[in-house]
């Protein structure tokens, strides 16, 4: 192979690997990029959405109170009234679609336990308020028709919020991972490749220097027309080798030439 | 002994003196000492033929 083709293909080579590293970064890239986009398009998503459900539902105890409280007052009992109930509505509507996107098998099993729970504590809070109202704002019997009916709720949407987050750290480790092992490969695809081509560089290099060398030592040997047990073997398809070739052809011209020169002191002889 | 290939060299001595010596040297790369010595092979024989067939070519 030609010098030229074989300095080339180098070339060619490095380009390429060049080309193959941006490309395998450009991938990788695309890579993590997508797994973050799924990170957030499901696992965070639902982490947000059932922080609002769970603050949502304290809110709603939280009017409860209020309205146990002012509910003495017509018009903080329509006001605090209204708020209880729009905010029982908006924790349910959130838990249901919760319920409908969630992917975590647990978590939608405590989220249909939840929705439950959270429909038995609405009916329980329907009939105290109603009594509530009937008695003249009476507090006291209302609240003890409740007292506690949201703790089991809370734990189960605290449960629900759990399991969630540690969806969202478990598919963050799993992603930092795959992003660590997807940088190991690409570094390790990368630095063979490079590795390959330095070593084939260097080889080619060194092959190139060590022929030059040799015809140059036999070119030293030729001009001084020294060529006493001279061998010529430099071999190979290339240009060193078409000039190692006619370095042969000199050679014979150069001995014939001192056979010619010696022969009449050798016939005298 | 190589009597064809000498007989080569002797040749293109007698059609073009010294210098055809050396071409025929400088062609085939085999000098006459080297040609005494070498075998007639049919790859050898066929190499100094053409050229001398060269060295006829070019006068």
């Amino acid at each position: 192979m030609k010098i030229a083709t074989k300095l080339g293909l180098l070339f060619a080579g490095m380009i390429i690997v060049f080309i193959l590293l941006g490309v395998t970064l450009l991938v990788q890239m695309k890579a993590v990029s997508n797994g973050y986009d799924a990170l957030l398009a499901s696992p965070v998503h639902d982490i947000d959405s059932a922080r609002m459900v769970q603050v949502n539902f304290k809110k709603e105890v939280q009017e409860w109170k209020d309205t146990l409280l002012r509910g003495y007052n017509s018009k903080d009992l329509a006001t605090y009234g209204k708020q209880f109930h729009e905010q029982e509505a908006t924790v349910r509507e959130g838990a249901v679609a919760l319920a409908g996107t969630v992917q975590d098998g647990e978590a939608h099993k405590l989220l249909t336990q939840f929705i439950a729970a959270d429909d038995a504590m609405s009916a329980k809070y329907q009939h105290a308020y109603e009594v509530f109202v009937a008695g003249g704002a009476d507090f006291k019997s209302a609240d003890a028709l409740v007292r506690g009916q949201d703790r089991a709720p809370t734990d189960l949407f605290d449960k629900v919020v759990a399991r969630l987050d540690a969806r969202v750290q478990s598919t963050i480790t799993a992603q930092q991972l795959s992003v660590r092992r997807n940088q190991a490969l690409a570094l390790g695809i990368s630095g063979g490749l490079l590795l390959l081509l330095g070593a084939l560089g260097i080889m080619t290099v060194r092959s190139i220097v060590k022929r030059l060398a040799e015809l140059h030592a036999v070119s030293e040997r030729l001009a001084r027309a020294d060529v006493a047990g001279l061998s010529i073997d430099i071999s190979g398809k290339d240009e060193i080798g078409e000039f190692g070739e006619s370095m042969k052809g000199v050679h014979a011209a150069i001995e014939e030439l001192l056979q010619i020169a010696e022969a009449p002191a050798k016939a005298a002889a | 002994m190589a009597a064809k290939l000498t007989n080569y060299y002797e040749q293109a001595s007698k059609e073009f003196g010294v210098m055809g010596r050396m071409k025929l040297a400088m062609l085939t790369k085999i000098s006459s000492e080297k040609a005494a010595i070498e075998a007639d092979s049919p790859d050898n024989v066929k190499l100094f033929e053409q050229a001398l067939f060269q060295l006829r070519k070019a006068a």
